[in-house]
C-alpha cells in the first residue's frame, strides 16, 4: 500500500453510476461507487488517452456456451464505457473486457470519515 | 503437393443432368420455360453479361468427353495437379431460383452426375456437394445424403444469396456440415433472381467494373458468419471463400476488430476478436489474386492476414481470369503451404485419401 495517500472527494460527491472526476496531485482521477465501496481510475484511457471516466457507467452482456443467443445483463454499474470509443473497462480491476491484458490505471482507496482517499 | 481448390468441370449441355432428375422436375426441365437454348441450365441470370464469354478462348470442347480430355491435358497434367476440387459451374446458379424445390432437384441431379460421371474419370478429382441454400432444410438434407461419400470434400454454395450467410436462417446448413465434417465453401456467383442484391447502392453498369467489386458480398458473408457466432456454435467448422478476392480481408478485419472492441456487448456469444475467428476458421482462395505494380504492397497485405496459413491455391480453370500455378505471385517460402499444405488442413478427406494411397 502506498504511503502517498491523498484526499480525492467527499463520499457524498459520488453515487453508484455517478462518479466524480477530480484532480489529485495534478492527476485526473475518476472516483466510482459500487455498493458501499469506492474505486479510483485514472481518467486517461489506455487506448488513445481519452477521458475514460467520463463515459457512461453501466453493465454489459455476458455470453453463454456454444454461441447460444442469450443476453445476460451483468456487472450493473461496475463498468465504465470510455467516453470516446466505448471500450468497456471493469471499474474494480481496470481490465478491458475484450482484452484483459489492456488495463486502465486504477488506484486503491480508503475512507477517512466522509472523505474518499486515493493511494497514489 | 498441388491442390487446386477451384477447378470447374464444364458440360456442353445441362441435359447431362436429365438421367439424374426425378420425373416431376424432369418435366420442368424438358418442357418448361428456359432461360436459353435447349440444354441451358435453368437459373435467373445476373444483369451483367461478360462481353466475351467466361471461358478461356483456347478451350472449346465439342463433346461432353472433351470437357475432361482438355482439362486433363491443358491443366491437370500440364501443371502436375495432385488433387482438383470440382466446383461445377452453372449448377451453383440454382441458388437464384425462387422455387427451392426445383433448385434442390437441380443440385441433387448435379451432385449425382458429378459422382457418377466425373469422379470416376480421374483419381485426382474430389467433389463438392452443391447446395441450393434458399431452403436451408433441404440443403441440409442434401448435405446429409452425400456427406459421407469419401471423395466429397466440401459443401458449396454461391456467394450470391438472399441474406448474409451467418443469419440463423442458414444455420441448419452449418449444423449439417459439422455433422458430416465438411467445410462450407462459397464461390462467386448466383447474382440474379432472388439474390438480386450483390452490389450495394444498386446495380453497376459494366461487366469488368462489376466483377472487380463483387467481393463486397463476400465481405458481408464473412462479417456475418463471424458476428452471428457460427464458429462458436460449430468450433470445428471451416469456411472457404472462393474467387472473391483476397487483399480486402485485412482491412475488413481491422474494421471489424475496431468496432467489436467498442460494441462487444451486442454479440456476447463471441469469445475472440473477429480477426481471430477469421484466422482460425476462414480460408481464402488465391484466384484471382490481386496484382499491384509493386508486389511488396500485396505481400504486406497478405502478411497482415497470415496468408501463409490462410490462403489456398485455386486456378479457376478454365475461366478467362484463371491463375497459373507456376506464375503464382506469392512469397516463395509460402508455396508449399498455399499450393497444398493449407488445403490438407481444411479438407481432411483429401488427407485421408493421401494417407490411404501411401499405405
Amino acid at each position: 500500500m502506498s504511503n502517498n495517500i491523498q484526499f480525492a472527494c467527499k463520499t457524498h460527491d459520488v453515487k453508484p453510476g455517478e462518479p466524480a472526476i477530480v484532480q489529485v496531485n495534478n492527476l485526473p482521477i475518476g472516483i466510482f461507487q459500487i455498493d458501499e465501496d469506492y474505486y479510483a481510475m485514472l481518467n486517461v484511457c489506455p487506448h488513445l488517452g481519452a477521458p475514460v471516466c467520463e463515459g457512461p457507467v453501466s453493465g454489459t452482456t455476458e455470453g453463454c456456451c456454444s454461441g447460444k443467443r442469450e443476453f445476460n445483463y451483468v456487472k450493473e454499474n461496475e463498468l465504465v464505457r470510455c467516453a470516446w470509443h466505448g471500450w468497456e473497462f471493469d471499474i474494480k480491476t481496470g481490465e478491458f473486457l475484450v482484452d484483459p491484458s489492456i488495463k486502465a490505471r486504477t488506484y486503491p482507496t480508503s475512507i477517512e470519515g466522509d472523505s474518499v482517499m486515493v493511494h497514489l | 503437393m498441388i491442390i487446386d481448390v477451384d477447378c470447374h468441370n464444364y458440360w456442353c449441355s445441362a441435359e447431362v443432368l436429365l438421367p439424374y432428375m426425378d420425373p416431376f422436375f424432369k418435366d420442368y426441365f424438358v418442357r418448361g420455360e428456359r432461360t436459353g437454348p435447349k440444354g441451358a441450365f435453368p437459373h435467373a441470370h445476373r444483369p451483367w453479361f461478360h462481353p466475351e464469354g467466361f471461358k478461356r478462348a483456347d478451350i472449346d470442347p465439342q463433346s461432353e468427353a472433351e470437357n475432361y480430355q482438355i482439362m486433363k491435358s491443358k491443366h491437370l497434367d500440364k501443371y502436375n495437379i495432385d488433387f482438383a476440387i470440382l466446383t461445377g459451374d452453372e449448377s451453383l446458379e440454382a441458388s437464384t431460383l425462387a422455387n427451392p424445390y426445383y433448385a434442390n432437384a437441380l443440385v441433387k441431379a448435379y451432385n449425382d452426375y458429378q459422382i457418377e460421371e466425373w469422379l470416376p474419370l480421374d483419381d485426382r478429382f474430389v467433389g463438392s456437394i452443391i447446395i441450393a441454400p434458399q431452403d436451408p432444410h433441404l440443403a441440409a438434407e442434401e448435405i446429409r445424403r452425400l456427406g459421407h461419400h469419401p471423395r466429397m470434400v466440401q459443401v458449396l454454395a454461391s456467394h450470391g444469396a438472399s441474406r448474409p450467410y451467418g443469419d440463423p436462417f442458414y444455420h441448419p446448413i452449418f449444423e449439417a456440415c459439422a455433422e458430416v465434417g465438411l467445410p462450407f465453401a462459397m464461390h462467386l456467383g448466383g447474382q440474379g433472381g432472388i439474390n438480386s442484391n450483390p452490389i450495394g447502392a444498386g446495380p453497376t453498369t459494366f461487366f469488368w467494373e462489376t466483377h472487380a467489386i463483387l467481393p463486397q458480398t463476400a465481405m458481408t458473408h464473412v462479417a456475418s458468419m463471424i458476428a452471428q457466432g457460427v464458429f462458436e456454435k460449430w468450433p470445428e467448422l471451416y469456411m472457404v471463400v472462393i474467387e472473391c478476392g483476397v487483399a480486402w480481408v485485412p482491412s475488413v478485419m481491422w474494421r471489424l476488430d475496431a468496432n467489436y472492441k467498442a460494441l462487444r456487448k451486442e454479440t456476447p456469444w463471441l469469445k475472440k476478436l473477429p480477426s481471430e475467428y477469421c484466422r482460425d476458421h476462414i480460408r481464402f482462395t488465391t484466384q484471382p489474386l490481386e496484382r499491384p505494380a509493386n508486389l511488396q504492397h500485396l505481400w504486406s497485405t497478405l502478411e497482415a492476414m497470415d496468408g501463409k496459413n490462410t490462403l489456398m491455391f485455386a486456378s479457376d480453370y478454365p475461366h478467362w481470369d484463371q491463375d497459373d500455378v507456376n506464375a503464382l505471385h506469392i512469397p516463395p517460402d509460402w508455396r508449399d503451404n498455399v499450393l497444398g499444405g493449407n488445403a490438407l488442413q481444411v479438407y481432411k478427406r483429401i488427407q485421408t485419401i493421401v494417407d490411404s494411397k501411401a499405405a
